[in-house]
């Protein structure tokens, strides 16, 4: 039987070899070829994998979008870049992905499961286990002064950082409050010295600001991380969490979780908040207090800029989470960082970049954090020096400002790091109380079940 | 005379071996090559590129998928080989479960909706009134608008006290809800949005089976007495049974697979409230691109495929492969 050998043969020898074979050996061996390719090609995401030439562009994907409503913002990241650029070999190219795919959407998961993520990106800290368990964050401690480690505040660190390594730069302190419209209180004869301070006087005061077609306050109703991270405030506050200091088990049934669930429970079952938003969410200040369809706004620090750039004239004030009785204030620190892909082209070199571009005790890196988070946005910066000298320059006189500053940073504690199934849970228990009217008690007990099922088998880095 | 010598006698060809071998493969050949093969040929070269495009577009994804499901993927290029776990989990899940009610239910109303809507237009568009063509244009309108704006649109109309919906509620003396804040009225509004946009599309299949209906059936019934229900049910409906076979198959695949919801939830009400709206296909695309659980995902998908494919296979049984053989 004549054999077919493709390897090195010229086209001679291929014609040679293939007239030495019958047809319909010919037809045998081309299907016996056609299925292996079919079977190597459908089993190919797990046994090929493909070499990439070293390059020196990396590429950088974020979400603030060129010339668009943020334009400062997209022109700080762009300035970022251009410096870099200009002053290394490797180059860092900025790619813009929407707000929505990059959060909710399919382009970052799709991109790292087929090897192709981005070398530079942002996260959050309620992304950080998926990353960080996924293998792809690149350590920075190497590259960053000691100075510059301590310049960080501990507790923005603390959910960016295992076993004391620093995995992402925050670029921003994102604390919650509540903001109202003034002019919605003046419609109701009250004042600033009216703001509640406990969850009874705020459920008291929504009741007196829901009128016609306004709702008295608003608190995020959409499932998602992003629920969760408005919620834990209000657990906290009352000495609720979700897992044990060693996040080995779940402490999420507790008293304080109970209250929490029913407190926003509450709210709904008693019509002063809406089941609902206008705009992107409940985080688009603009879009729902801004245009009177509430009084009262969960919302984070970023609203001030927002209503600088797109509602001047409105008039407003933030007070601090109201709490329970026997309560702690809290908020929690939301933030967006810098990290570097383990896995991409050049994991050093965007390592450098992130220490470079937030994390350097260089004036530019510093002034690069003052300029973000006083200029283009509006939040506490997560760096002392940065902190005090956008204080200096009159970053945080304006009275919102320095309440946040003053007042909400410092009660503080950084938005958690839970792997997508915990928060998944949570987010569904917010869900059944809030808006399904579940008991809290046991919503809460199921809850810490889902989760402690989960923890069992989880061997990813701490939840925090 | 053997062959070779009766080829060269005619003079045809030389009296070489190879001459004669060739003309033997040439008269092989034609024998071959038949009128009817020439045309089966033809219509499988017709179909090719259907066929490698279904292959590799299709065919080779569910594949994929299919064995995916025996994986542990952690969506960073970790694949665990860990065989019917996935398969088991799923049975454990409440999560997938309630995703399966409220597909289930979405399913049983979205079908039956589909089903007399597009009749209803169909039945409407026929009729001889003026500006037909107008009408027909205006109910087929919405299927020709992304979904994602229609979603966007119905969003805000929706939206507590302030939508539309609801102020033309509280005007004729009905108190407003929240349509998709209610756990209770969400899948009630989804569905009803699903139905707004695609009537148009199934009115205009069934416009097209309504024409095939020769007119004289219906003259014959009315010089025989018969009144338009008679007329509907005995005539109109029996020989509609083929464009009903299509619309009632197509509709459930697209509900069961999501293809039409899929986009409506993402932007009206992202699976909640409560996971009321979660439909098994949204369920699926959290599990793989929220919590980087692909293979979970590829697992559930398939056992969704497979449900899809029991029943296509009940529905053909049923109407004995679309045939309708009355009697």
């Amino acid at each position: 039987m004549a054999e077919i050998k493709l390897e090195n043969s010229s086209s001679d020898q291929l014609s040679r070899a293939i007239e030495g074979i019958s047809r319909r050996e010919l037809l045998k061996k081309g299907g016996k070829a056609a299925a292996v390719v079919t079977v190597s090609s459908i089993f190919s995401p797990f046994f090929i994998r493909t070499a990439r030439a070293a390059t020196k562009t990396l590429s950088f994907w974020q979400f603030y979008a060129p010339n668009g409503a943020s334009g400062l913002q997209s022109k700080w990241f762009v300035d970022c870049v251009a410096a870099w650029n200009a002053t290394h070999d490797v180059k860092v190219e900025l790619q813009y992905v929407p707000n929505n795919e990059y959060m909710n959407g399919t382009k970052l998961q799709t991109a790292f499961a087929s090897g192709r993520g981005p070398d530079i990106f942002i996260i959050s800290p309620g992304d950080f286990l998926r990353y960080y368990n996924g293998g792809v964050l690149t350590e920075l401690t190497p590259h960053m002064e000691e100075e510059a480690k301590k310049d960080f505040f501990p507790n923005v660190m603390e959910t960016r950082m295992v076993a004391g390594k620093i995995y992402g730069l925050p670029m921003e302190v994102e604390p919650m409050a509540m903001f109202y419209s003034v002019k919605a209180f003046d419609e109701a004869g009250l004042s600033e010295k009216d703001v509640p301070k406990t969850w009874d006087q705020f459920l008291e005061m929504a009741h007196k600001l829901t009128k016609g077609n306004r709702f008295g306050c608003l608190f995020e109703t959409t499932p998602g991380y992003y629920q969760t991270f408005t919620w834990y405030p209000f657990m906290w506050q009352g000495g609720g969490d979700i897992a044990t200091p060693d996040g080995k088990k779940s402490a999420f049934n507790s008293p304080g979780t109970v209250q929490a669930l029913k407190f926003w429970q509450d709210t709904i079952k008693q019509n002063v908040a809406s089941r609902n938003y206008l705009g992107g969410g409940v985080w688009d200040v603009v879009a729902n207090l801004g245009s009177g369809y509430c009084a009262m706004q969960n919302v984070g620090i970023w609203a001030v800029s927002a209503l600088r750039e797109n509602a001047k004239d409105f008039q407003y004030g933030v007070f601090p989470l109201p709490v329970p009785p026997g309560g702690t204030p809290k908020s929690d620190l939301g933030g967006w960082s810098f990290v570097a892909n383990a896995k991409g082209q050049n994991p050093e070199a965007a390592a450098k970049f992130c220490v470079w571009a937030l994390g350097s005790m260089q004036e530019d890196s510093i002034q690069r954090v003052v300029d973000w988070c006083t200029k283009a946005k509006s939040d506490v910066s997560p760096r002392k020096s940065a902190l005090e000298r956008g204080t200096a320059a009159g970053g945080y006189s304006s009275a919102p400002m320095k309440m946040f500053k003053d007042e909400i940073f410092p009660t503080g504690r950084g938005e958690p790091r839970v792997p997508p199934e915990v928060y998944k849970t949570i987010s569904d228990s917010i869900q059944a109380c809030q808006l399904s009217g579940a008991d809290p008690k046991k919503t809460a007990e199921q809850g810490a079940q889902q989760i402690d099922s989960f923890l069992a088998g989880y061997t990813g880095a701490p939840l925090l | 005379m053997d062959d070779q010598a009766r080829l060269s006698v005619d003079g045809l060809e030389p009296p070489s071996g190879g001459g004669a071998r060739r003309r033997a493969v040439q008269r092989r050949g034609r024998t071959y090559w038949t009128r009817s093969r020439k045309e089966a040929l033809a219509a499988w070269l017709f179909i090719l590129p259907d066929f490698v495009g279904l292959l590799i577009f299709v065919a080779v994804p569910m594949a994929l998928s299919l064995s995916l499901g025996f994986f542990s993927v952690d969506g960073f290029g970790g694949y665990k080989f860990i065989g019917l776990a996935n398969y088991n989990r799923m049975f454990h899940d409440p999560l997938f479960l309630e995703s399966i009610e409220v597909t289930v239910v979405y399913v049983v109303c979205l079908v039956p909706g589909l089903y007399v809507t597009g009749l209803g237009l169909a039945m409407l568009v026929r009729q001889r009134i003026p500006w037909i063509g107008v009408w027909r244009s205006l109910f087929f309108m919405p299927y020709v608008v992304s979904l994602v704006v229609i979603a966007l649109i119905w969003k805000v109309l929706l939206i507590d006290k302030i939508g539309f919906i609801n102020q033309m509620l509280e005007l004729v003396g009905f108190q407003g809800r929240s349509w998709l804040g209610d756990p209770k009225l969400a899948l009630g509004a989804v569905l009803a949005v699903t139905i707004w946009f695609l009537m148009g599309y199934y009115m205009i299949i069934f416009l097209s089976g309504l024409q095939e209906i020769p007119r004289e059936y219906y003259e014959a019934a009315k010089i025989d007495g018969a009144n338009p229900w008679a007329m509907f049910t005995n005539i109109t409906l029996p020989l509609l049974r083929p464009t009903s076979f299509f619309v009632i198959l197509v509709s459930t695949v697209a509900a069961v697979s999501g293809s039409s919801a899929f986009d409506l939830i993402y932007v009206m009400t992202n699976g909640g409230p409560a996971n009321s709206t979660s439909l098994a296909v949204f369920y699926i695309y959290e599990q793989a691109f929220k919590f980087n659980n692909y293979g979970y995902a590829a697992a559930m998908a398939s056992s969704v495929v497979v449900i899809l494919l029991a029943i296509t296979v009940a529905l053909f049984a049923l109407t004995r492969g679309g045939r309708f053989h009355l009697g």
